[in-house]
């Protein structure tokens, strides 16, 4: 029995990408762990690992196709270990699908008109479009009616468990107007009926992604015609932007931000990195204030766990974790990704850097994989080399808290009776106000600033 | 004349078509309805729903007349004027479909009398007494219904008879067989036995009215088990020859040769799309030559939609008003769907049997689990008092939510009880629902509450105890 390779999950809250590279071919022999295709999803270009070796017998995507979670990449010819239980499994599945096919009988008028609705849409006669153009479209328009087809069946299937959906005419009416999917929500009412309230909070975002797409629609809905006032271009979104796009617009609804602001002292720092610069030239690694900053925000995770934590709203809980994994913003040619140094806490800043240095240039080159985006605590945003005197950051959601890093200055400082110049590191830190108040975020980034200043002190003092 | 372009223009005048029609002026589009006839009605007022059922009413007061003497109220012999009823019936469908031309007028819907084909996907040719005229619009709702189907190689004539010819009533043969024993055969057919034909019916599958449940079906054949002549299941007709009388050879379980005066071919319906230039539009068919249609009941060219018998099953009158308004409400930029959970069918026999939602034999075909409750009308007082305790309304539930999937009610009146089953099942409710609302006594609903009563073990009227559980 052949094994399927499918579309394992890229990321936390990525379902889909598009695929940009297929890395294999038909009658290679892959091995486990090996590259098959390169997906651009979720802030990312990522390789998508085979789950599997063995010989590709059939490769079922090409460059260019959406991929979702679960979709089968490639069929690799049959191995020798655990066949027989892929059988059953298989076998299995496929009384699954045609049990509901039985019962499909009555639906399929329906499925019928589904069909007339995609061509409808597709024959659009007010679509002008030449005759190659439109021969192209219809041939992607095949695939994607096929996908739609594959997705359609899943969802029948699904509706097929849940039986008719149970909500009043009304109400159905209701849910089509308001952009919610009548069959994702989930009933209160006696024999699970779905009412009018089910739908409204539906609406309102208690099941996520309904909302989503209902406020989406309607910011569509309400964008102007720009050409009325000159020249427009329309251009598709890429994966990274749309999933830019999506977190972003999810963070800011989700988490109640305030952004804290101060500077650091960095004279003495900076000597000391110019001290130290050749040294960690030697190791490789290049020194850098954003290294500095990164093992800093370890050692302040440390020290202010409410800020090495996530909010868990819906079981009222917050979630503590006892590792620390800091993420960098990374500025590419294709849009911001996010890298993450594992347990930069048990790391040196020389480790550090050198890390970086590695994880970024992967990151230009689109060849981050997912798993080395995943799993960050708190995240670094340094926008100092480009320049700017303070920006506010967005928490990338669900982590709780920020820190925003613009360009340093040498200003006037007043000690010792009189003004001196220094170099002052303008720090920003926003955080989710849900998990952490105002006095304790003021606390946090002084620290930082402190230490950067003296981390003597702070050694003495038991801070670090 | 100034080129006028519609808004919405509808061709079929039928209870699909006017309803479109209707709503798209309510909704304040410019609307147009293209019908062969002088005003709207289709073949439900002028050739169906309406005249098949003011017969059977004249049927049903003579056989209530003769029935009467059991309650010591005795009537001479009714004595059926053939002319006089056929008048009678003519004037409910005159008064109903004069009704709707001045409904027509008030809304400014602009009637079109002719014969209409797509030229392209924004112009008619409609003809009328060989005079035609181009007509364009925006949008159109196609609602040409659906035709009677005939056993191929077979003619309709004057003695073989579709439903639409049999409810000009031309006469009452004496002997009549009717091919098909779905809802139509038998309506047809109950009508023609109770003016005195002797009435046969042949049916190829093993049922009566196939897909109705049996239970339902078996109270009307216990009723009827005088009304015709013979019924034979599993036969069909292999041919049909002579004029005046008509020789009819059978092939299956009656196989054999038969002798009628005339025969109704009651087979079924087909979706009408013949001669409607389809061809010069984007819109397609199925294989059965159902237009295709999205859940807005718009076909593949966008600007055209397509409601009704010729929009796919079931061709049911108020599917297709239903559709219509859907259609209509769609045109105007409506977000709106056709997405019924129940959709009532009635069969006005005597008993009338009506359904709504999933039957049983649906829920056995595709494996869907339930739970069905029954009361038989033997325990209900109203039905006692009408003399017709012969009735049966069952409840089919979801074992898990109790919710009501369907109804299934046969017996007196059943398609005026079925409204609250087909409320029911679209408000999902539940059975504790029919239980805790308090339902009129004495009348024939309360046979649906106490169904609901009897899944609890709790039917005031039936003694049958729950089960203890285990």
């Amino acid at each position: 029995m052949a094994k399927e390779i499918k579309m394992p999950q890229i990321s936390e809250d990525a379902e889909s990408g598009t695929i940009v590279e297929v890395m294999v071919s038909e009658g290679d022999t892959i091995e486990e762990e090996q590259s098959i295709i390169a997906v651009e999803s979720d802030k990312a270009s990522v390789e998508v690992p085979a789950e599997a070796g063995g010989k590709v017998k059939e490769i079922k995507v090409s460059e260019g196709d959406e991929i979702n979670v679960g979709d089968v990449i490639l069929i690799l010819e049959a191995g020798e270990n655990g066949e027989d239980d892929q059988a059953e499994d298989e076998e299995q599945e496929e009384k699954e699908d045609e049990q509901p096919e039985g019962k499909k009988k009555e639906k399929a008028e329906e499925e019928e008109e589904d069909d007339g609705d995609t061509e409808a849409k597709e024959k659009d006669p007010k679509e002008e479009v030449d005759k190659d153009e439109v021969e192209d479209e219809e041939n992607e328009d095949a695939d994607r009616k096929e996908k739609d087809k594959e997705a359609e069946g899943k969802n029948k299937k699904e509706a097929n468990k849940k039986g008719e959906v149970p909500a009043a005419p009304s109400v159905r009416r209701m849910a089509r107007e308001m952009n919610v999917d009548i069959y994702a929500v989930k009933g209160t009412g006696p024999g699970e009926r779905i009412t009018a309230d089910d739908v409204k909070a539906a609406a309102d975002g208690k099941s996520g992604d309904q909302k989503k797409s209902a406020s989406e629609q309607s910011q569509e809905s309400s964008l102007p015609d720009f050409s009325q006032w000159g020249e427009i271009e329309r251009k598709k979104m890429s994966g990274i932007r749309k999933a830019t796009a999506k977190s972003m617009g999810n963070a800011w609804r989700t988490v109640p931000h305030v952004t804290q602001f101060d500077k650091a002292n960095i004279s003495t720092l900076q000597d000391f990195m110019e001290q130290y610069e050749a040294k960690a030239a030697k190791a490789g690694a290049k020194l850098t204030v954003t290294a500095v900053l990164v093992k800093l925000s370890a050692s302040a995770l440390r020290a202010f766990p409410k800020f090495n934590a996530s909010v868990d709203i819906e079981n009222q809980e917050i979630i503590y974790k006892k590792y620390i994994n800091i993420g960098v913003a990374v500025d590419t040619e294709n849009g911001l990704l996010v890298p993450v140094i594992r347990d930069a806490d048990r790391k040196s800043v020389t480790s550090i850097a050198l890390e970086l240095g590695e994880i970024a240039e992967k990151a230009r080159e689109g060849k981050l994989s997912m798993d080395e985006m995943k799993g960050g605590n708190f995240t670094v945003s340094n926008l100092g080399g480009i320049g700017g005197t303070n920006f506010t950051p967005i928490v990338y959601h669900p982590q709780v808290a920020i820190l925003g890093v613009s360009r340093n200055q040498i200003e006037p400082v007043y000690e010792d009776g009189e003004f001196k110049p220094k170099t002052m590191l303008p720090l920003s830190l926003s955080y989710d106000h849900r998990a952490i108040d105002g006095a304790e975020a003021a606390r946090f980034l002084r620290w930082m600033c402190q230490v950067m200043e003296d981390p003597f002190v702070m050694l003495m003092e038991g801070g670090i | 004349m100034a080129e006028q372009k519609y808004d919405v223009i509808v061709i079929g005048g039928g209870p699909g078509g006017y309803a479109a029609a209707f709503m798209a002026a309510d909704l304040g589009m410019q609307a147009a309805l293209v019908d062969p006839e002088e005003n709207p009605g289709g073949v439900c007022l002028y050739r169906g729903c309406i005249p098949s059922k003011a017969l059977l009413h004249v049927v049903k007061l003579k056989q209530e007349a003769l029935e009467a003497s059991e309650f010591g109220l005795s009537f001479d012999e009714p004595d059926i004027n053939v002319k006089k009823v056929r008048e009678w019936k003519n004037s409910v469908v005159q008064k109903l479909v004069g009704g709707l031309g001045q409904l027509s007028k008030k809304r400014k819907v602009e009637h079109i009398r002719g014969v209409a084909k797509f030229t392209d996907a924004n112009t008619l040719e409609v003809e009328h007494d060989g005079k035609s005229q181009e007509v364009s619009f925006e949008h159109a709702i196609i609602a040409t219904g659906s035709e009677p189907a005939s056993i191929p190689g077979l003619e309709f004539s004057k003695n073989i008879m579709s439903s639409a010819s049999a409810l000009d009533l031309p006469d009452v043969p004496d002997s009549l067989l009717v091919v098909g024993a779905g809802y139509i055969g038998l309506e047809i057919g109950s009508v023609y036995a109770g003016m005195g034909s002797k009435v046969s019916v042949v049916e190829m599958t093993d049922m009566l009215m196939p897909g109705a449940d049996r239970d339902l079906v078996d109270v009307f054949a216990k009723r009827n088990k005088e009304l015709f002549e013979e019924i034979m299941l599993e036969t069909k007709v292999a041919e049909i020859s002579g004029k005046r009388k008509l020789k009819v050879k059978l092939e299956g379980k009656h196989e054999g040769e038969y002798k009628f005066d005339k025969v109704l071919i009651a087979i079924g319906r087909k979706p009408r799309t013949k001669n409607l230039g389809l061809e010069n539009t984007q819109v397609e068919t199925d294989d059965k030559g159902f237009i295709k249609v999205n859940e807005q009941r718009q076909t593949a060219e966008s600007n055209i939609y397509a409601i009704g018998d010729v929009s796919g099953e079931p061709m049911l009158a108020h599917k297709a008003s239903h559709e219509g308004k859907i259609a209509a409400e769609a045109i105007a930029g409506g977000k709106v769907a056709y997405e019924p959970k129940a959709i009532p069918a009635v069969v006005y026999t005597d008993p009338e049997i009506a359904w709504c939602g999933i039957t049983e034999n649906e829920a056995k075909a595709q494996d869907i689990p339930i739970k069905v409750v029954k009361f038989p009308w033997a325990a209900s007082g109203r039905a006692a008092t009408l003399g017709r305790s012969d009735g049966l309304t069952k409840l089919i539930f979801d074992p898990d939510t109790e919710r009501i999937l369907g109804v299934g009610i046969a017996g007196k009146n059943a398609g005026d009880l079925i409204p609250e089953a087909v409320l029911a099942v679209e408000m999902a409710a539940v059975a504790k629902d029919f239980s805790l609302s308090i339902h009129p006594h004495p009348t024939l609903s309360e046979t649906i509450m106490e169904a609901a009563d009897v899944l609890y073990g709790q039917a005031t009227h039936i003694y049958r105890p729950k089960r203890k559980k285990k």
